[in-house]
């Protein structure tokens, strides 16, 4: 399937681009930070303010930086924010209710990406075997098959998602970290949190795209030469979508799968902005709460959206990467 | 295929594509867990008390029975009622649907001003600065979450220069048109503008971007082709042949991908109304889906599947209108 010619086509274009450069630079530094959180966190992301007998949270790390009181619009009752200003304690300052930003950026980024990779993971499963059915048999199975996808295109994604997750209800899915459970970070959360519904609920959303994409390629193979020898062979249809249309049509797979990484994240963190993710170690929920303390304490809803600016550009880079190395056809110049 | 036969048939299946989008919502209100009976009485309510409801808003019925009933009202317009507000569901949704239009309408008009004259000057300056900012501000602009955009923009505007509000919508564009009419004064449409201006931008960055993008690949591959040197040779100025015949060439693609990106446009109303706080049909599907208000939501969701087919139906015959080769296939 990576033939010589596709490597070196790969190559090319990664020389010639300092864009691809700079991409898959972004991308893997993002990779190792996530990867690596629970080593690089200074704080533990989930640690926040402690209450004294007077109810009063007060900061765990001894934070000196200004404390701001306002008054509560509902209640009327005087809160105190330990939000702390970004020093050397706190590369990037702590939230309102005395977090790590820094921490939590890391671990933003975990779910950001873990989401992103299994959900397009998720979708692809879904939609690549729909479309590839759907494009070889062609005749009613396609027409009846494409209707359920038009169905499918007719909901705006973010709005499909959020009345599933009405349907579902939130989740969240726990996985042992390899590298605290190894005793390389004490102190770190002991599991890294995947929002179970969320990323199911991306996957469901976005599976119709690569079934848009597999139908088109099966429908382009199915006439080739090499399908009709297979077929006059005697080889079965499922050993024929398996063997010859699937990896045939793989091309287009990939450069789809990586542009739906970065849709996914982007989905992800406006569902958890919206607060219907399940965990809360999430850019677009850090960007909500940083919300109502823009006057105050701006980098709590800064950074995390730097993070999510940072992820997709260096995904939509790679994409453009491959696009332009896979597809012969499209062009380095004109391309979108 | 005669373009008559072209359009009805674009609309039977347009006809069908809402019958699944109305089936699709009914089946996730029916797997929707928990007993919508708790979500109008309170939880104390005598068992007697939420039989007799149970009967009124039809739920004892068999699901089909339902589903039928739902049917049946939807031809006429009757989208039941509100379980939270016990109000009917499609005044509900007529009194938001205003707010919405005119922030996707704002939104377009940002981004096609901004997007066809920069993708235009990026296409025929190539590799100058002007191209390479382009290029940058589209990759950028289709990289940013529009919701982190918004409260970039209000960081920047509202809280620390104060030039814009934070949030809301005071007046609506239709009262601040009667208002200059009937009084002469401007200061209604000033406030409805220094209201929608933040929200208008954070919708269209993305489709600025996308439209950029697409006006400069397309305007490209039209500059090579044969008839653009014919032209130049007889001596047309450049920018009329730019404007009014290349642009016009590259205009077929551009509309043709703004018509699937719709869903976009309207997920993108949904949380950008959910950041400035603009009473549309956005933030009303929003507290609909915290009150688990079923009726609310799958009405809404209907409403939004309905506009997105009529559009793409109307983007459709308008392309197979200029395009007659679109009617053969």
């Amino acid at each position: 399937m990576i033939s010589d010619r596709l490597k070196a086509n790969l190559k090319r274009e990664f020389d010639r681009s300092l864009m691809a450069k700079l991409g898959l630079a972004i991308a893997i530094v993002i990779l190792l930070l996530a990867t690596f959180a629970p080593i690089l966190a200074t704080h533990n992301p989930t640690t926040t303010g402690q209450f004294d007998e007077h109810g009063n949270s007060y900061p765990p790390w001894g934070v000196t930086h200004e404390t701001h009181t306002w008054e509560d619009g509902d209640d009327g009752r005087e809160r105190i924010s330990y939000t702390a200003e970004p020093s050397p304690d706190h590369y990037l300052g702590t939230n309102n209710i005395g977090q790590d930003v820094f921490s939590r950026l890391l671990y933003g980024a975990r779910t950001s990406l873990l989401v992103g990779l299994i959900g397009t993971g998720l979708a692809a499963a879904v939609g690549v075997p729909f479309g590839l059915i759907s494009g070889y048999y062609g005749g009613r199975i396609d027409d009846s098959m494409m209707r359920i996808a038009d169905v499918m295109l007719a909901f705006p994604s973010l709005v499909l998602a959020i009345a599933l997750i009405g349907v579902f209800g939130r989740s969240e899915q726990f996985i042992p970290d390899p590298i605290v459970m190894a005793g390389f970070a004490d102190g770190m959360p002991e599991y890294a949190v995947l929002p179970g519904t969320v990323t199911l609920v991306v996957a469901l959303v976005n599976w119709v795209w690569f079934a848009r994409v597999a139908r088109g390629e099966a429908m382009s193979v199915r006439s080739e030469e090499y399908v009709k020898a297979a077929r006059s062979l005697g080889a079965n249809n499922r050993t024929i979508l398996v063997k010859h249309v699937l990896p045939n049509s793989l091309t287009p797979i990939i450069v789809l799968a990586t542009i739906q990484v970065a849709a996914i994240i982007l989905l992800e963190s406006a569902l958890s902005y919206l607060g219907f993710s399940g965990t809360t170690l999430s850019w677009g929920y850090e960007i909500q709460q940083g919300q109502d303390y823009l006057a105050t304490a701006w980098w709590i809803a800064t950074v995390p959206g730097i993070g999510i600016v940072l992820a997709v550009i260096s995904i939509n880079l790679l994409g453009d990467w491959l696009r332009d190395s896979l597809d012969p056809n499209i062009g380095g110049e004109g391309g979108v | 295929m005669s373009y008559a036969k072209f359009l009805v048939k674009r609309i039977l299946q347009g006809v069908f594509v809402v019958w699944g989008v109305v089936t699709v919502t009914f089946a996730l209100r029916a797997a929707a867990p928990g007993d919508p009976v708790n979500l109008i009485v309170d939880p104390g309510a005598s068992p007697e008390l939420r039989e007799q409801i149970r009967r009124e808003v039809g739920l004892d019925q068999p699901l089909y029975v339902q589903y039928l009933e739902y049917l049946q009202g939807l031809v006429v317009g009757d989208l039941g009622f509100s379980y939270q507000s016990r109000r009917d569901v499609s005044i509900m949704i007529a009194e938001r649907l205003p707010a919405t239009l005119e922030l996707a309408i704002a939104a377009t008009i940002v981004a096609v001003v901004i997007a066809i004259p920069l993708g235009v000057v990026s296409a025929t300056r190539r590799h100058e600065p002007a191209d390479y900012g382009a290029t940058l501000f589209s990759l950028v602009g289709i990289s940013t979450p529009n919701f982190w955009l918004g409260i970039m923009l209000i960081l920047v505007l509202s809280v620390q220069i104060g030039l814009f509000p934070v949030s809301g919508r005071p007046v609506s564009f239709t009262d601040a048109v009667v208002s200059l009419v009937t009084t002469g004064y401007a200061h209604d449409l000033v406030t409805w503008l220094r209201h929608i201006a933040l929200p208008a931008i954070t919708l269209g960055t993305y489709f600025t971007a996308l439209i950029t993008r697409l006006t400069r690949s397309g305007m490209l591959d039209e500059l090579g082709k044969p008839y653009v040197t014919a032209t130049e040779a007889k001596g047309l100025p450049g920018v009329l042949i730019r404007y009014k015949h290349v642009l016009r060439n590259t205009m077929i693609p551009i509309v043709t991908v703004l018509g699937l990106q719709l869903g976009t446009l309207i997920g993108g109303a949904v949380i950008t109304e959910a950041v400035f706080n603009w009473p549309g049909l956005g933030s009303r599907l929003i507290s609909a889906i915290y009150a688990v208000d079923w009726p609310l939501i799958q009405g809404i969701i209907i409403v939004i599947g309905v506009g997105f087919v009529c559009i793409n139906i109307l983007v459709d015959s308008i392309y197979a209108y200029l395009n007659p080769r679109v009617t053969d296939e």
